[in-house]
């Protein structure tokens, strides 16, 4: 196994034609697949910092329909997998087969809803599987036995492990009991993207071998706050910071 | 493990991430075994007698009943309750949970701080560490109830996110317990958000409709009246009549300013289904599930979804729903006032403002009975603000330059 860093990124924020900007800059600084966080009011299972860019984007005017043009407009122009992540709340509001529809027709590859949890979906893993959209569980390292081999039975393409208890944005140490799951899903042959916290090359060193990808997420938006107070470009920030957690 | 069925009808359910999964599970064994446990129970009706003060007594509101010339009004003092309202009775009960589970930390969110507050209390009581998210918004407007939280030991943490209200403390009680359910419990102070929540704060509250069904001969009352935010105080004064084909239920939601986004919190004939903070029911939403902002006089009633037991009887018709408008309330709680020293919360003064209109609609000869779910202590910023004029500013003005200088 080798790095290859999912790049997570919030449509409209800072700008829609940013966003777009820095996901081109993050594929061309090495990213091997992107996750677009469509926005949503009350981002449960996110923490200030990914809320906060949310709330920007949503108060500018943020539409679904501009998400998925966003979506579009890379996939088209990138051969890399772009996986939108929301919330189950605008997922049900515009029906889950249109959701998946449309992120199909946007050439999204998956996507990630946290509070859709199989066995309380909605339907939208058999939607997904209908339209050829992968579903990407979203599980946390110390998931039982018993949930976790209910998850394995789908045979998802991916799943998403979270290496902590919590939300998104603060600094993880990688315990033994997180090494033993890793190693043990890699064993049989499960895709894991494996995040949460993720902030120094260090990190991204030490998962490369016993993870098929790996997430950063709110150090990224920070990367792009602190790129913006200081005058500087965005993506140029995002994409200095990637290039750093790659090592290069 | 499925101890109780997650949903009422269509709605409920448990919409949250992985995470809260384990916590969640483990609450619902908990609560299940503590609710069939007759020690436990037993001392939940220790606290409620010698703590709660409870039963809160009826008030048979004549001087109210004969001025409007319609129906008999009675008024469950439930705002009698220690703290001040109905939501000691929920947050007594999950702390004594909290603690039957070995939980050393409580935390919980609040929106008029009544919550917050009875929260406090019980934790003060019962030995219990207690942090209280509470939006930025609800701070400024219920001060007093910030300041009794603090005296009480708790640690008031204010919520800058979104709405800076309800539903953002509640986002962020939830951030804290995903990372801290080893040895945190969360009270939450609604029949609302994910199983097994909305069953147990029914459970809890369901002490009210108790008590009526024991003050009053139920053949003689025709409706039942209470003001629902997220409908903690509802569900519970209505519980034991649910199942029956009498009384009229009737709930009162905020009419706000009158209609319009942004302008009310009427989750019945502005809302639609969706899915928010864990669970399914009527909510303030746009066409893309954003939920949307809300407005009203009372901190406790802008939350912009319904508990789900609710929703589902509104559907089925056992409970009907109104309107009442910040005029109205206003209005109710200065007639209750005059009429009967009833002190109203804003809250409340919605379900007082429903009653005034029902009594006439009924006429004479019927009886209905309003749930005074809380009392307007915590409110004197915002009713003297609106009700005190002239005399009420210059005597803040001279009591801040006299204290402060």
């Amino acid at each position: 196994m080798a790095k290859n860093m999912m790049t997570h990124l919030v449509a409209g924020y800072p700008s829609m034609e940013e966003s777009r900007r820095i996901a081109e800059e993050l594929i061309k600084s090495g990213a091997g697949a992107l996750e677009i966080q469509f926005p949503y009011s009350d981002p449960m299972a996110d923490g200030p910092v990914i809320q906060e860019a949310c709330q920007k984007s949503l108060d500018a005017g943020f539409k679904l329909e501009q998400g998925f043009k966003m979506v579009k407009d890379i996939s088209q122009a990138f051969d890399r997998p772009i996986y939108i992540m929301s919330y189950g709340g605008p997922v049900y509001t515009v029906g889950v087969e249109n959701y998946v529809r449309r992120a199909k027709e946007a050439g999204a590859r998956g996507l990630i809803i946290p509070d859709l949890c199989i066995g309380l979906d909605e339907g939208l893993y058999a939607a997904g599987d209908a339209a050829g959209m992968e579903i990407v569980p979203v599980l946390i390292s110390t998931v039982d036995k018993k949930r976790l081999e209910e998850i394995l039975d789908l045979k998802p393409e991916w799943i998403y492990l979270v290496l902590r208890r919590g939300i998104t944005g603060t600094y993880t140490e990688l315990g033994e009991e997180q090494i033993t799951l890793l190693k043990e899903l890699q064993q049989r042959d499960v895709n894991v993207y494996v995040g949460f916290g993720i902030q120094k090359a260090e990190q991204v060193e030490m998962l490369a071998p016993i993870s098929a990808g790996q997430i950063v997420g709110s150090q990224l938006v920070r990367a792009i706050q602190t790129a913006m107070v200081q005058g500087k470009d965005p993506a140029a920030g995002a994409g200095a910071l990637l290039k750093t957690l790659l090592g290069n | 493990m499925n101890l109780v069925d997650s949903f009422f009808g269509p709605y409920g359910g448990r919409y949250v991430p992985e995470v809260l999964r384990e916590p969640l599970e483990e609450l619902e064994e908990a609560f299940t075994r503590a609710m069939a446990d007759p020690a436990f129970m037993a001392d939940l009706e220790k606290y409620r007698k010698t703590y709660i003060g409870r039963p809160t007594p009826m008030l048979h509101a004549e001087n109210a009943s004969r001025e409007l010339g319609g129906a008999d009004i009675y008024i469950k003092l439930e705002g009698l309750a220690n703290t001040g309202a109905h939501k000691i009775n929920n947050a007594l009960g999950q702390a004594l949970l909290a603690k039957r589970m070995g939980k050393t930390r409580v935390i919980a969110e609040t929106g008029a701080g009544q919550h917050g507050l009875a929260t406090a209390a019980a934790c003060a009581r019962l030995g219990l560490e207690c942090v209280v998210y509470m939006g930025s918004v609800d701070i400024r407007r219920q001060k007093p109830n910030v300041f009794w939280m603090e005296m009480f030991g708790a640690k008031v943490v204010s919520v800058e996110s979104g709405t800076k209200t309800l539903k953002d403390a509640v986002n962020e009680a939830l951030r804290d317990w995903a990372a801290t359910f080893s040895d945190t419990f969360y009270v939450l102070g609604s029949a609302l958000g994910p199983a097994p929540y909305p069953h147990m704060v029914r459970e809890f509250q369901s002490v009210i409709g108790r008590e009526v069904k024991e003050q009053l001969d139920m053949d003689k009352v025709d409706a039942m009246i209470a003001c629902v935010g997220g409908g903690s105080n509802a569900i519970g004064f209505f519980e034991p009549f649910i199942d029956e084909a009498t009384p009229r239920l009737i709930g009162v939601e905020a009419g706000g300013r009158g209609p319009g986004i942004g302008e009310n919190a009427a989750r019945m004939t502005e809302g639609k289904v969706g899915i928010v903070q864990g669970y399914k029911s009527r909510f303030l939403l746009d066409d893309e599930g954003q939920v949307q902002h809300t407005h009203s006089i009372s901190a406790g009633l802008d939350y912009a979804g319904i508990g789900p037991q609710l929703a589902a009887l509104a559907d089925t018709g056992r409970v009907e729903f109104r309107e009442a408008t910040d005029d109205k309330a206003l209005e109710a709680l200065k007639f209750f006032a005059r009429t009967e020293c009833g002190n109203f919360a804003l809250e409340s003064a919605h379900a007082g403002a429903g009653a005034m209109e029902l009594a006439k609609e009924l006429g004479p000869g019927k009886t209905l009975v309003v749930n005074m779910s809380g009392r307007g202590d915590k409110d004197l910023f915002i009713t003297a603000g609106a009700l005190g004029g002239e005399e009420w500013r210059a005597f803040l003005k001279d009591e801040s330059e006299r204290t402060y200088g």
